[in-house]
């Protein structure tokens, strides 16, 4: 009795002491650059304001001006053509199910990952960064050609060119120094090219809130790289494969400052997916822009 | 509030990853969210204005509450001092190129901890059972700066980020603590439940601070306790000093506020008021606001030629789209009713009020919640006064009614300490669109030479510019003198 008392009592200040409270270090804050970084952006948004439109670093001006000056001017949206505020989600009960089994894995697995990833030197996060950006170029060069996007097509391959060469193996982005800055795209937006609606929202396991057409997106995206298989890095060796996968998704997700139940909503699920539902309509929008004025344009991919 | 938060979540990826669209465009639908209510403007102008005044008329006597804010009535689309370079600066924050110096490298760690007086953890909120708060050490003795955030602001929100990176810079340890009202502190430190009470939240945050104090490891050496909040934190912050002057257990020394209300609940139904003038009531407002955004965002990305809705476009079009003082002001209420959504909800699950959340019946952890949601969209604060805050404390406090629960939630009820005691400072802007005239004057009279008004900033409008940031380290180090004027 004594015994199991003593037991009890070491299991609770053992077991739980560090459950009741809890320090966690942190990468630490680094305000300085992060407040000259956003004074750069807001002095940038100003002058694009101020000057042509959409003159930032993004845009490749040139195509997108006249294209959309005539396409707004041919069919603006109106509040009428807004999609419902209400999002179809005809999975729900199992969408919040997966949505909660990400935000534990989440919380257990990926973030400590990615925190001790983001302490590695700043060049070599980035390096890795650009690595996997310089991969999925791949993706863009492929689905733009299959949107008949070919300028855009043309202007993946050079970025895929310049920095796989010049950028050494996709270290560095020297073509975003260039005035080739990054536009990418991937299956899913070929879909919704050819007309395909997003569909019902789906939350993929371990990837997160998607729609049905985002998720053969994934596939697609997948497939296009297994097919590619550019410097063999998708094929032969599993470890390898398997490996690159992993620092991958560690990477991309300390690039990503969500946090799941930040905001401790007990409306999270709702407001996610009306953002992340909101925001593929909107890039919607602009890929059907594209669409209406190549009748009268004629075949012209706008802006050659 | 946390209207101006875009400008400070630049770091998030820019590009859909192949591999992790999920988590990389959840981000982006947080920074969505933002820009959403930065740029949550109702173009709604004209008839909707008019319909909405009188929708405003009969919704307000709901509860005494506004009888107080016959001054502001008369103001046009803006409320309390609010101008329309307040209104704006509400939104935008301070500009970047106006923060005030900060160091190159804040140290930072996330404490988690349980609270043991708190309430069972309903099934909702699975989530959270323990509360979060941030700390930065120095690794030299030194002061302790505690700071609160704001109605509805998590204990790492981006703008006690501001000023978590000013106090280290100055050489203060600095922890940074949830708002009693966010839905997070509400599940793991709330005593009640039913946030809003100015003196029993303020208990309750004192009560945690105490807890996470007593807890930091041995090498963190404490030579001084000082206590600032912003909005509804700078209130909490100088109620705390007042408590611990009488229990003596954190010694807290001086206390800054910063842009606080006087009367809690005058300040909240002036943005009840806001919501009905700029979005009118009720769903109808809420989705003709919705339609109008998304119409104009829409277009704008198309003219903008990019590949992805990303942070760098949604900044530019809350620029481009937010124009007329009732956009600003349709912003500035969206955001704050949607902070007021989840209060709300966990208010009256506590309570058992029954609004939208039926006791007999809690939502379980796979329940749907949008009817909820859909139904407290057009809840206004006062709905949240009378039907859940009221009812509890009539229930839980002897003697409370609604009128001394409007009387007790003010800052009168440390009058006396803030006029004697020379440790209470004050921070806030001739166009705070939280406070009106008296109001101000009563900061003034009462707080003397230890009140800094600027002319302009809105409500936080110009926290972390330079002149903010310096007054402030000036008035903590005990070194504050009003220039001459």
């Amino acid at each position: 009795m004594q015994r199991a008392l003593v037991l009890g009592v070491a299991l609770t200040l053992g077991g739980c002491a560090s459950r009741e409270f809890d320090i966690r270090t942190l990468p630490p804050e680094t305000p300085a650059a992060d407040n000259a970084a956003a004074a750069e952006a807001t002095a940038a948004l100003g002058a694009a304001i101020a000057g042509q439109p959409a003159q930032g670093e993004n845009s490749p001006a040139s195509e997108s001006a006249p294209a959309a000056a005539e396409a707004v001017a041919a069919d603006p949206v109106t509040p009428a053509d807004a999609p419902s505020m209400d999002t179809y989600d005809p999975w729900g009960r199992l969408n919040r199910f997966t949505y909660r089994f990400n935000a534990r894995f989440d919380r257990a697995i990926f973030v400590p990952a990615a925190n001790t990833y983001r302490r590695l030197p700043s060049p070599v996060v980035k390096g890795v960064h650009n690595f996997f950006g310089n991969l999925s170029e791949v993706d863009s060069v492929v689905n733009y050609v299959l949107q008949l996007r070919l300028k855009r097509a043309a202007q993946s391959l050079g970025r895929l060119a310049v920095n796989s060469t010049l950028g050494l193996a996709g270290l560095f982005d020297v073509a975003t120094r260039f005035k080739m800055p990054a536009a990418p795209t991937g299956f899913s937006d070929t879909l919704g090219t050819w007309g395909m609606h997003p569909g019902p929202y789906l939350v993929i396991p371990l990837i997160g809130p998607s729609t049905l057409r985002d998720g053969i997106g994934v596939l697609g995206d997948y497939g296009v790289s297994y097919g590619v298989n550019l410097a063999n890095l998708y094929r032969g060796n599993q470890e390898k494969t398997w490996s690159l996968g992993v620092v991958n998704a560690v990477d991309q997700r300390a690039h990503v400052s969500f946090r799941y139940y930040d905001t401790a909503s007990p409306f999270e699920y709702e407001n996610v997916r009306f953002l992340y539902v909101r925001k593929r309509l909107l890039e919607d929008e602009g890929l059907r822009r594209r669409k209406r004025p190549q009748a009268p344009a004629a075949g012209a991919p706008a802006g050659q | 509030m946390r209207v101006s938060t875009v400008s400070s979540t630049r770091r998030t990826s820019r590009r859909l990853p192949p591999l992790l669209g999920g988590p990389a465009a959840a981000a982006c639908a947080t920074v969505l969210a933002c820009a959403t209510l930065t740029a949550a403007r109702a173009n709604v102008a004209g008839d909707a204005n008019a319909a909405a005044e009188a929708d405003a008329a009969t919704e307000v006597p709901a509860a005494a509450v506004i009888v107080a804010d016959k001054t502001a009535a008369a103001a046009g689309p803006a409320t309390g001092l609010a101008d329309s370079a307040g209104l704006r600066a509400t939104v935008f924050g301070t500009p970047p190129a106006e923060l005030a110096p900060m160091p190159a490298s804040v140290p930072l760690a996330e404490i988690d901890l349980t609270i043991p007086w708190a309430n069972p953890v309903p099934a909702v909120f699975w989530f959270d059972r323990r509360l979060h708060v941030w700390f930065s050490a120095q690794d030299k003795p030194a002061p302790l700066a505690i700071v609160i955030a704001g109605t509805g602001g998590g204990g790492n929100a981006s703008k006690l980020a501001v000023l978590r990176g000013a106090l280290y810079g100055a050489g203060y340890h600095v922890l940074t603590m949830p708002s009693p009202t966010f839905p997070g502190f509400i599940v793991s430190a709330s005593s009640t439940g039913v946030a809003g009470d100015l003196m029993q939240d303020s208990r309750d945050l004192y009560e945690a601070m105490r807890t996470v104090i007593a807890h930091l490891p041995a090498r963190v050496k404490i030579t001084d306790v000082d206590v600032l909040g912003y909005s509804l934190g700078g209130a909490n912050a100088a109620v705390v000093k007042s408590i611990d002057a009488h229990e003596g257990k954190l010694h807290i020394h001086r206390a800054v506020m910063i842009n606080p209300p006087v009367s809690l609940f005058t300040s909240v139904a002036r943005l009840d008021k806001l919501f009905a003038s700029s979005i009118g009531s009720g769903d109808a407002g809420v989705d003709r606001l919705y339609r109008q955004l998304y119409a104009e965002v829409a277009n704008l990305y198309r003219a903008s030629g990019k590949a992805e809705v990303d942070e760098d476009f949604l900044l530019g079009a809350a620029a481009a789209v937010l124009k007329t003082d009732a956009e600003f002001s349709a912003a500035i209420a969206m955001d704050f009713r949607l902070d007021l959504v989840d209060m709300f909800f966990a208010g009256d699950l506590y309570a058992r009020t029954g609004v939208v959340v039926d006791p007999a019946h809690p939502p379980k952890v796979s329940d749907s919640l949008d009817a909820t949601a859909r139904r407290l969209r057009d809840m206004p604060f006062t709905e949240y006064f009378a039907r859940v805050f009221v009812p509890y404390y009539v229930k839980h406090r002897s003697g409370a009614t609604s009128t001394s629960l409007i009387a007790e939630n003010r800052l009168d009820i440390i009058g006396d300490a803030l006029r004697n005691d020379g440790d209470y400072y004050a921070q806030t802007n001739g166009d705070d669109l939280i406070l009106d005239r008296p109001e101000l004057n009563w900061l003034e009279q009462t707080l003397g030479s230890r009140i800094v008004v600027y002319d302009h900033g809105g409500h936080l409008g110009n926290l972390g510019e330079r002149a903010q940031i310096a007054d402030m380290l000036t008035m903590l180090a005990g070194r504050w003198r009003l220039p001459a004027s």
